[in-house]
């Protein structure tokens, strides 16, 4: 198979390793792996509370992580530079907070809540984005986020403007009548997220190798072709703006949840380049790879602020180191290693 | 029976006629070629036909039905396929999910629940055209490193795959060997059994073997049409364009 040769990395990878003749119990085993990568991280992300230094920074990795998930439907997959996904990060967190504030409803109806703001923020503000395309699309989506950010500033009777919504009430998990359980301790809230994250998980990973998710890469690869043979690539981009706004808000609303407070930073344009760069870092286009680059991303930012407050210092030429060696980023480039043991070989996963 | 029919066609890029009053009819399970030097309007009426570019007057007819105006998603799905000059591919998918993305719009378009790979039909007639257009050792591996005469056959495979009644050829052979070309024009060939083809196309020995009839346009307009022979010795025709080719 042809493979293209970029960096000092996949120039490692050119070496043979005896353990990769297709005979090897070793290729079939690590194969079986590679072909069912969703349970693998699945699993590995049931153990992460215990490999943290403490059960939240775990939680803060998979809600980020998914947010970051969300945000590749567009950019990955789609090939849509969105730079202004804190308006949805945002939406899903205002909107699950003010609605437990304001209501008695139970936990699942508040996260729900925020889901559908989100959902219906990326409808309306997808369709008017999506009127332009390239750099425009860009700063559109980035204009509008930002008009989100200033309005949640002014609005203060419903949004508490600069300080934030603080005092978000705490329900259980329940059902009434069936059972009920206090989620917020560290360790069950993180599983409390990750029941959503791995749900997520595993309906992206189908929507994405999905017909419809091939359709998604064909936009990204030709936009001009994929119209030609008969696509109508304009709602199909718009079905795909609102699937990554929806999960986006799905973060935002588990946020809300996690910290027990909603400030106006989530909206912020910064958030939004958090995102991308975490998305960059992991491997855009790649299935986990938005994933890697949020844990890898934030577990840095705790480690290495805990030795200094200027850690963006330090962070900045790791993540300049990784674009130019590794430009598939982290995941890409464990992608393309791994497909090498693949028992059926694919140049994607 | 007459699948395509234009009237008065005419395009306009600002003082530019690129097009103009083009009356052109194809029959049905015809080979026709359009001819004519560069910036004859060649790609242009393709363009118009396919619905990339709306005419700035007159009107097209496909299957009896006007199809002026038409969204280009729209006219692809009433059976009407381009293969493209410049090569026009997927280049990040293998050369099987180029040629399946082509078929499945044909048979589903929102699906998302399914695994692509799942739906039988879909892949096989994907395969069934990978072989035919002689990529089926190359089913996997990504288009962009596939080589360029590959490459235009899997252009070539791409329209296939949406099931086209009437197929565009524009320039198939541009830029390869003659071996290559050879390759090409059978497959052209056979892959014009049942279907009606519109070929643009320089090379002489290309036109002349696949033809049944030949439209010469020049500066946007036609000036001669007829079969191979007639077009071979039509003074004008000599004139303005074979004169300046040698076979």
């Amino acid at each position: 198979m042809n493979r293209p040769y970029k960096g000092v990395a996949e120039r490692i990878y050119c070496l043979q390793f005896p353990i990769m003749t297709p005979e090897s119990p070793w290729k079939k085993g690590l194969g079986w792996i590679a072909d069912h990568s969703v349970f693998m991280i699945i699993l590995v992300l049931l153990i992460i509370p215990v490999l943290m230094p403490y059960e939240a920074l775990g939680t803060q990795m998979i809600i980020w992580g998914l947010l970051a998930l969300g945000y590749n439907i567009l950019y990955g997959y789609t090939g849509l530079l969105s730079f202004g996904h804190a308006a949805y990060f945002g939406l899903g967190a205002y909107g699950t907070g003010i609605v437990l504030i304001r209501t008695n409803c139970s936990l699942l109806a508040g996260i729900g809540a925020g889901v559908l703001v989100a959902g219906i923020g990326a409808v309306l503000i997808g369709f008017l984005c999506l009127r332009r395309r390239g750099i425009y699309f860009a700063l559109l989506t980035m204009a509008f986020a930002q008009m989100l950010y200033f309005t949640a500033n002014i609005w203060e009777s419903l949004t508490g403007g600069e300080p934030g919504l603080r005092n978000i009430p705490h329900p259980p998990l329940e059902i009434p009548g069936l059972f009920s359980l206090n989620i917020y301790t560290p360790l069950r809230f993180y599983y409390f997220v990750f029941a959503f994250v791995a749900l997520s998980l595993l309906i992206l990973n189908r929507i994405l190798e999905s017909p419809f998710g091939k359709v998604l890469q064909g936009i990204r690869e030709n936009e001009k072709r994929a119209r030609a043979v008969g696509y109508h690539t304009g709602r199909v981009k718009w079905l795909s703006f609102i699937l990554s706004g929806t999960f986006s808000g799905l973060a935002g609303a588990l946020h809300t949840l996690y910290i027990n407070f909603v400030g106006l930073e989530q909206l912020y344009w910064e958030t939004s380049g958090k995102i991308l760069l975490m998305t960059l870092l992991g491997g855009p286009g790649t299935f986990f790879g938005p994933f890697i680059g949020a844990g890898v991303f934030l577990y840095l930012e705790d480690i290495i602020s805990g030795f200094t407050k200027y850690w963006m210092i330090v962070l900045g030429p790791i993540f300049v180191l990784c674009v130019l060696f590794f430009p598939q980023g982290i995941w890409g480039t464990i992608r393309d290693f791994a497909d090498r043991f693949r028992r059926v070989p694919s140049p994607r996963g | 029976m007459e699948i395509l029919k234009t009237e008065n066609l005419t395009k306009k890029f600002g003082g530019l006629t690129a097009v103009g009053n083009v009356n052109f009819r194809l029959q049905k399970g015809e080979i026709q070629s359009i001819i004519g030097p560069n910036g004859a309007g060649k790609s242009t009426l393709f363009k118009l036909i396919n619905g990339e570019l709306k005419p700035t007057q007159g009107r097209i007819w496909f299957q009896g039905e006007d199809i002026t105006g038409l969204e280009q998603n729209v006219i692809s799905r009433r059976g009407i396929a381009t293969s493209y000059q410049i090569t026009n591919i997927f280049p990040k998918l293998t050369a099987l999910e180029n040629v399946r993305l082509a078929v499945q719009s044909r048979r589903t378009s929102f699906n998302l629940w399914s695994k692509a790979d799942s739906h039988r039909a879909i892949r096989e007639k994907a395969e069934a055209i990978l072989a035919q257009i002689g990529l089926k050792n190359r089913k996997e591996s990504l288009a962009a490193y596939l080589s360029y005469g590959e490459q235009r056959h899997l252009e070539i495979g791409i329209a296939l795959g949406t099931d086209p009644i009437l197929l565009l050829l524009d320039e198939p052979t541009s830029g390869l060997s003659p071996v290559e070309t050879r390759t090409t024009v059978n497959l052209i060939r056979e892959i014009s059994r049942g279907l009606s083809v519109i070929l643009v196309e320089h090379k002489m020995k290309v036109v002349m073997d696949l033809s049944d009839k030949i439209t010469v346009l020049h500066e946007g307009e036609v000036i001669a049409q007829g079969n191979p022979r007639e077009i071979r010795a039509d003074e004008t025709v000599r004139r303005v364009y074979l004169g300046g080719v040698r076979e």
